[in-house]
Order: structure tokens, then sequence, then C-alpha cells
């Protein structure tokens, strides 16, 4: 805690403006990053979010220094932080295809609300950490997120009159070392004389030349079709 | 580094950014909802919130004295940081969502979420022991546990089942297929007995297999080769 600031932490019409002022900033910096992405909370949300917050922590500080009131003075900012997760669990979106987006931007929004709180509470250099790291952990460590190595997953359809050749192919796969992550198997058509035929969804993940295995599969006895996906 | 002054407040911050990142890296590696960014947004906040009341009470006890000395303390330090508690509930709630077969996806990452969030609530309160062995222990579950625990599922006695049919009868013969396999049925729960909307009727069954045929994918393989049966999954939550 730096000792020269204690003037500026009290509550005064001066300070008052200054947390408004360094909250708006402190909001607009994260917020410009997000809207430069298009994401659905840009620069205003989260402008909002870090003045409500800052709002919701002076009151309590004013409750308790200015109207000497018997309140505990974090009650309220306490309360900001539960209701800012109903907020951020609101941007969260599950796509049809079951995977999930929004999820960095609320926990943007979340630790934004935080830093609105300790400007509020006239704790100024904690908010600039907290904004610094939170710029770092979006631009830097978003450059190098994108880069982590991901192996890349593949859903390949096969069709097959032989039951035995699911097990072939499957072999196949774990051979070219590639895990397999889901696995369907249908029954498409029965006739009394050619029996039954069968399709398979795989969806793998690997490095591997896809147009080799594909023709591998394609030459195993009882694949009738594979098309990758 | 205990005590409460700039120096120990950066450090702790930089530690909570530092182990979220540390989880955050192998989650993202392994293309899970919630990457490298997330945890560490969610680190920083959650420090912020032990470090805000610690300030709070060195204000009442410093220059805030003498409001103290009229009123009388009225404080909690840790309530901040049991919202926090809550706030990440909702957040992970918000991930968590039902897939087919009575399946839940996303469990796991929020879970991954919130106990990345009380470890970096250690480290704003200036607990760095427990804060690097909670780091080490979280990233050894979350990154070791998962093959060994779908490993052991896969030799085990019991089962579950997800199937899709072509109508309400077919049931009959597929329960007939599993007893004649001496496959043990300990519930059948059937999702829907008719086709609408591209979907096929469905139930999921939980089996004991026998001590001789226990395989897991030759129960599957067998049930894939009645011709009533459209789909055939394992279910491993």
């Amino acid at each position: 805690m730096l000792n020269f600031l204690n003037p500026l932490r009290g509550l005064d019409a001066g300070t008052v403006v200054l947390r408004m002022l360094l909250s708006c900033l402190c909001g607009a910096a994260v917020g410009v990053e997000r809207s430069a992405k298009n994401r659905p909370a840009g620069f205003r949300t989260h402008i909002l979010v870090c003045v409500a917050a800052n709002l919701a922590a002076m009151t309590g500080l004013y409750l308790y220094l200015e109207l000497k009131m018997p309140s505990d003075i974090s009650r309220i900012s306490a309360q900001v932080i539960s209701g800012l997760g109903f907020i951020g669990a609101g941007t969260i979106v599950v796509t049809r295809n079951l995977s999930v987006k929004g999820l960095t931007t609320a926990a943007g929004l979340w630790t934004t609300g935080i830093v609105g709180l300790a400007i509020g509470s006239g704790y100024y250099e904690l908010a600039v950490i907290g904004t610094a790291l939170v710029l770092i952990a979006e631009t830097f460590f978003g450059m190098i997120s994108a880069r982590i190595h991901r192996p890349p997953e593949y859903t390949v359809e096969l069709a097959y009159d032989e039951k035995t050749s699911l097990e072939n192919v499957l072999r196949l796969c774990k051979d070219q070392r590639m895990s397999i992550v889901n696995l369907r198997v249908r029954t498409i058509a029965v006739s009394a004389d050619d029996g039954a035929q069968y399709t398979a969804t795989i969806t793998l993940r690997g490095n591997v030349e896809t147009d080799d295995m594909l023709r591998q599969m394609r030459m195993m006895h009882g694949v009738v079709a594979v098309a990758a996906l | 580094m205990r005590d409460f002054t700039f120096a120990s407040v950066c450090l702790r911050m930089l530690l909570a950014f530092l182990a979220g990142g540390a989880v955050g890296f192998g989650r993202a590696k392994k293309a899970q909802p919630a990457g490298l960014r997330t945890y560490m947004l969610i680190s920083i906040g959650a420090a912020m919130s032990v470090l805000l009341p610690i300030y709070l009470f060195e204000m009442l006890n410093g220059p805030w004295a003498d409001v103290t000395a009229e009123v009388g303390l009225k404080f909690d330090a840790s309530r901040m940081a049991s919202q926090v508690v809550t706030g990440i509930g909702f957040l992970g709630a918000g991930i968590i969502m039902k897939a087919l077969h009575q399946q839940v996806n996303g469990l796991t990452t929020a879970t991954a979420l919130f106990a990345t969030v009380c470890m970096s609530l250690a480290a704003g309160a200036g607990f760095y022991e427990c804060v690097i062995i909670a780091a080490a222990v979280i990233i050894v579950v979350l990154n070791v546990m998962a093959p060994l625990e779908n490993a052991f599922k896969r030799r085990l006695r019991d089962i579950t089942i997800g199937v899709e049919f072509t109508c309400a009868e077919d049931i009959n013969t597929i329960t007939d297929l599993m007893k004649q396999q001496q496959a043990q049925i300990v519930d059948i729960d059937i999702e829907s007995t008719e086709q609408k909307g591209g979907k096929y009727p469905s139930a999921v069954f939980i089996l004991k297999l026998s001590r001789e045929k226990h395989s897991h994918s030759g129960i599957l393989s067998t049930l894939a080769e009645l011709p009533c049966v459209r789909s055939v999954q394992e279910l491993i939550s």
C-alpha cells in the first residue's frame, strides 16, 4: 500500500471525480481490446460495469465513513462480485455443436467489475496493477493462446458391410497415433440377401496426412465408402 | 512477504496470474472451452477480491480510525472472498450444457475454474505455499487423471449405454440380446419412444456385465449389429 495516496482515499467531491474518471479509464482500456475483436461486450459495457462497481463500493464507504452508520463497508461490494457472476453467465453462449462462446468475455467483465470495486474503495494502485495484468492476459497471452498447438480434429464418415471392418479401421487409426474422440455406429440398410450395412461416424484427433489415411481406409475389406467431413 | 506492503501485493497478484496461467495452459492445449486467458482473468479478479478487504481493514485501523472509534468496527474481511465463490459458481453454471442421452458437458471446465479461483483467493491472502501446492494438485488432477479414470471405467463390469432405435417395441429385442449376453440390466431409462424431428427413440441402459463376458467393446458391437439399432454409445461421465 502506497501511503502517499492516503489523502486521496477518503470521500469528497474531488476524489469522487477522480474515482469516476479512473474507473472510466480502466473500463475503457479493457473494453477497447474486446471491442476491437467485435465481442458481445465492448467498450461501453466494460465502462458501465467498472463505473457501476465503483459506485457500489463508494456507497458502501459513504454509509460508514460519512453517515456513520454501523454497517460493513465491504458488504455492498461483495454482492457486486456475485452479481457480476450472473451477468457473466448471461454472456456465455452454448453453440449447436456443444461448444462454448463468450467465456473469456465473461471472465474479463467479472474482473473489470472487481477493478471498479478497488477504485471505489480508494485502492487505486491495486486497480492499476489489476488492469495492467488483465491487458497483458488479453493481448499478449491471447496471442500465445492462439498459437498453443492443438492437434486438429477430423470427423470421418465410414460405410461398411462387414462388421470386422470397423475394428480394422479403428486399429489403423491407433497405429497412426490418432486418438478417437467420439464414435457413433448406425445401421442404415437391411435386406434379406445383402445383410446389414452400417455407417460409423468417427471423430479423431492427431497429426496425420488425412488423404493418405482415407485412401488406406477405402482399400480395407468390407469398407464401402469413406468421407471426411 | 506476509505483511501488507506494495511489494507483497505485487507478488501476490503476479503469483495468482502465473498460477492461473499454469492451470489454463494445460486446458488450452486440450481444446477445452476455457483457455489460458479465462483462467488468468479470473485469477486476477479473485486475488483482488482478497486484497481489497485487507486494504479496507488497514484503512479502518489507520487513516479512518476516528470513524471506527466513533461508530465501532463492523467489518468482515472474508465477505468479498466468499462472494467470489458464489459468483464463479454462476459463471460455471453457464458453461454446463446438456448433451444427448442425459449426458452433461462442461462440468470439468466449470469445476476447474472454481478450483482456480479458490487457489487465487489463497494467493491474494498471501498463503503462498498453499497456492503452489494447489496449482500442482489441480494440474495433475486435470491432466493425468482423465486417461486413468477412463481406462479404469472401461475395465469395470458396470457399463452405461445410450441406444437409439427404430421404434418403441425394439426395447424388448435389445433387452433380450443383453440377457442373452448374460448382462444384468440394472436400470433402463427410456428418453423417448417416438420418432420426431430427425430424432430416433432412445434409451439409456445401465448394465452389469457377466464375469466371463465383460468387454465393453464386445457388448457395444453386438448391440450395433441389431437391425433395429440406429446408434450405440458408451456413456462415460
